[in-house]
């Protein structure tokens, strides 16, 4: 034990002799100025936003469709359907309807919900149905953060295939604009601060180019991502105001 | 591996001297085909996924200055990180060097019972030789990267910190898993390859009760540490065992959350020209019920804390390891990255090895490189790596110049002459006198020196020397100045005035600016009248 405190303190002992400062001087000069100049906001329309999602999304070889807020139990039952699979995972916290229509429709249909599923139970899991906690249209990128309705991690890990299902309303257009809502929602609830603990972000299937760099789909993690772009609201606002002839910054206030 | 004549040391204290470490590369013409090959497809990406940021240089400037805030305060941001890290139930141990790591991790493994044990690269694990002490202790560690697969399998060495196997192709990948997996029928197509490794792994990653990863980033204001990869084994090792260590370098601490909006645009586009690298994950402590139960980040110093000490050497740990410059470096493209002897290869191996080696090993490896500046150009964390080679090759030197063993070199037998001579202005046209007569004899018809005895081949092994010219300048200008006669009026007008201040500045060192310009005046002068 006295081992470990030792070495402890030699290391900030060394760095400190370094760096020439031996109080904790942190704190409200440490942020400002440090990070600027680049762009936080993006600049496109609701629609050139969505559109610039699912074209980032399918160059990384992710499949993508859309459809309406009503439209989306059949479209999810069409999607699982066409996979040809039929043993599914999901997280608790999903709506039931996402896939009540599915099990209507498709023959040995099976879905279970992760309440503390075996590790065995999910690797028999052909495939995974999820929510996500946002989008990020410039790298074509889902972030999970691991709530009830995206799931633990190991779910959206061991299946093969993974159906992820994005509300056009969560997908801001560049990487700073997620860490804003990230920080924005964590700023609602009671504690002062709460940032996500869990947090993944997913481009496009597993892949690899270690062999002669030839892209490789699908290594360790699912080797399929099918996306669900759900057309809500915001959407529908956007789409209006742009055939108004309003552009930029008002959709995006208007989104948000 | 049959890729490589000998087989690669990545120990800096057991490599050869640069130059004699890459001569089997440069004889290896398959090998070098598969480096160029490997980087000329990374550059192409990043150049174009580069491009469309039109803020790059305000990203790259935005992360030197964030990595600066975190190293100028690291011992602060890393306590801060040790307690949030230790909030959300995760443990934090402090390893002063290699060996200190290495018993913290070993004492970790036996007090889980593994012996076994699943690895997602971990650059820092290579640098403190890790998998072959856990071996000796009788705990065996799988690599998890399909390229760290291939070399472990293949007993081979990584050569490129973001594709390790870059230098191996196909067919010998083929070879390898054939071999190793017992597929004799396995077709070479990377395919096959890449699903052959998927299912040698795939019962590994959901029975092996820990695991050790190496981190792209510590947050310090949460306690979170973030991991970029491609293929899913990062997110397996992670998730899936019971305990978890991560093996991290002090200097990846970062001081907010947000700052990763800046890292991660960087990093993916840098390291392998993706937008975003297919997973990035990001943990904090322990979540019930998800993941591991037991959490420990282990903090490496080994010689870090010591790069801190000169300001300008500090840039060295902004580095957040995405390949950039060795992608982009004529010499690591001639010799890939083994002959830099240790697991960090390419410019920023060559100004961060001999550093955490404190000098004491890898000192060829300052000379490793052209200075040409392609490396800092790329850098995403814009550490001037050119400005750190010169600074280190005076610290060689300086090192060396002291020793018994370098008072003999030809090389400081000279430059202690030549202080000597050039102190002297009489010894200084001795010696001129004495090389024009001694160099004659192996100037050739052409003016050109083609091959020189001792240690003079050194230089022209490689290139060619132009021979001494008949005079020296000043013999030239004297010679002129007494014989006008091919001067035109006007210039020898100018040559009156100028002459008498010119050579006397001349043979004057720090002579004043007005002679100089009036100097410059007359040496234009002469070819005006030749119009």
């Amino acid at each position: 034990m006295s081992v470990v405190a030792d070495s402890r303190r030699l290391v900030l002992e060394r760095i400190r002799a370094a760096t020439g400062k031996s109080a904790p001087e942190r704190g409200a000069n440490a942020d400002a100025g440090l990070a600027q100049g680049y762009i936080r906001r993006g600049e496109l329309t609701v629609r050139a936003r969505h559109e610039r999602f699912i074209e980032r999304l399918r160059e990384y070889d992710a499949e993508v469709v859309e459809c309406s807020p009503e439209g989306l139990p059949s479209t999810i039952a069409a999607v699982l359907a066409a996979s040809g699979r039929r043993r599914f995972v999901a997280p608790p916290g999903i709506p039931a309807a996402w896939y009540v229509e599915a099990a209507w429709k498709i023959e040995g249909f099976e879905c279970v919900l992760d309440h503390g599923l075996e590790t065995s139970e999910i690797e028999q899991a052909e495939g995974v149905i999820t929510g996500c906690f946002c989008g990020i249209a410039g790298s074509g990128t889902i972030v999970l953060h691991h709530s009830a309705c995206e799931g633990r991690r190991v779910i959206t890990l061991l299946p093969d295939w993974h159906l992820c299902v994005v509300r056009a309303s969560q997908v801001v257009e560049t990487l700073p604009e997620y860490f804003e809502k990230s920080r924005e929602q964590a700023a609602g609830k009671e504690q002062k601060v709460e940032l996500p603990r869990l947090v993944t972000w997913i481009s496009g299937p597993s892949a690899t180019a270690d062999i002669e760099m030839t892209r490789i789909k699908g290594v360790h993690g699912p080797r399929f991502l099918n996306v669900i772009l759900v057309r809500d609201r915001e959407q529908a606002a956007g789409n209006r105001e742009q055939k108004a002839g309003t552009e930029g910054l008002e959709d995006r206030a208007q989104g948000q | 591996m049959s890729a490589t004549a000998e087989h690669p040391i990545l120990d800096p204290a057991k490599a050869q001297p640069f130059p004699v470490a890459a001569l089997p590369v440069l004889k290896n013409s398959q090998l070098r085909k598969n480096v160029a090959h490997a980087i000329d497809v990374i550059g192409a990406k990043r150049t174009r996924v580069v491009l469309e940021k039109t803020d790059w240089q305000a990203l790259r400037a935005s992360a030197s200055r964030i990595k600066d805030e975190a190293l100028g305060n690291l011992a602060a941001y890393l306590e801060q990180f040790e307690e949030r890290c230790t909030a959300a139930g995760g443990q934090v141990h402090w390893a002063a060097d290699a060996a200190d790591a290495r018993r913290i991790i070993l004492e970790l493994l036996r007090a889980e019972g593994a012996d076994e044990v699943i690895n997602i690269k971990t650059m820092t694990s290579g640098e403190i030789q890790l998998n072959p002490f856990l071996e000796a202790a009788g705990i065996k560690a799988y690599e998890t990267d399909l390229a760290e697969i291939i070399l472990q399998l293949g007993e081979g060495e990584p050569s490129h910190i973001v594709v390790p196997a870059l230098h191996v192709n196909r067919g010998q990948v083929r070879d390898i898993f054939a071999r190793a997996m017992g597929i004799p029928n396995l077709c070479d197509e990377p395919e096959a390859l890449t699903a052959a490794a998927r299912s040698y792994l795939r019962q590994k990653f959901l029975t092996v009760p820990a695991a050790i990863s190496g981190a792209n980033f510590l947050i310090a204001e949460t306690g979170a540490v973030a991991i970029v990869e491609s293929e899913g084994n990062g997110r397996m090792c992670l998730t899936l065992p019971r305990t978890m260590i991560t093996l991290v370098g002090i200097e990846k601490v970062l001081p907010r959350f947000e700052d990763l909006e800046v890292m991660l645009q960087l990093l993916a586009r840098s390291a392998t020209g993706e937008r975003m690298s297919p997973y990035t994950s990001l943990w904090t402590g322990v979540t019930p019920g998800d993941g591991p139960q037991k959490f420990h980040v282990v903090l490496l110093d080994n010689g870090r804390s010591g790069i801190l000490r000169r300001p300008k050497e500090r840039q060295t740990l902004r580095c957040i390891r995405c390949g950039a410059c060795m992608n982009n470096c004529p010499v690591y493209r001639q010799t890939g990255g083994h002959a830099y002897g240790s697991v960090y290869p390419g410019p920023i191996g060559a100004i961060l090895t001999p550093q955490l080696e404190q000098l004491k090993h890898a000192q060829s490896l300052p000379y490793a490189s052209s200075l040409c500046g392609a490396c800092y150009e790329v850098c995403p964390v814009r550490i001037n790596i050119p400005e750190i080679l010169i600074d280190l090759r005076a610290q060689v030197t300086d090192q060396e110049r002291g020793t018994a063993k370098k008072f003999f070199d030809p090389m400081y037998v000279g430059l202690r002459g030549a202080n000597v001579i050039f102190a002297r202005p009489w010894l200084f046209h001795a010696a001129q006198w004495l090389g024009r007569v001694g160099l004659k004899f192996f100037t050739r018809k052409d003016g050109w020196i083609h091959a020189l005895p001792g240690v003079g081949a050194k230089w022209t092994e490689t290139r060619d020397l132009r021979g001494l010219p008949r005079q020296t300048f000043h013999e030239w200008w004297a010679e002129r100045a007494a014989d006008p006669s091919h001067l035109s009026r006007k210039d020898k007008d100018a040559a009156k005035v100028g002459h008498p201040q010119v050579s006397e500045s001349l043979g004057r060192p720090g002579a004043g600016a007005e002679s100089d310009e009036q100097r410059a005046d007359s040496l234009i002068l002469p070819g005006k009248g030749a119009k």
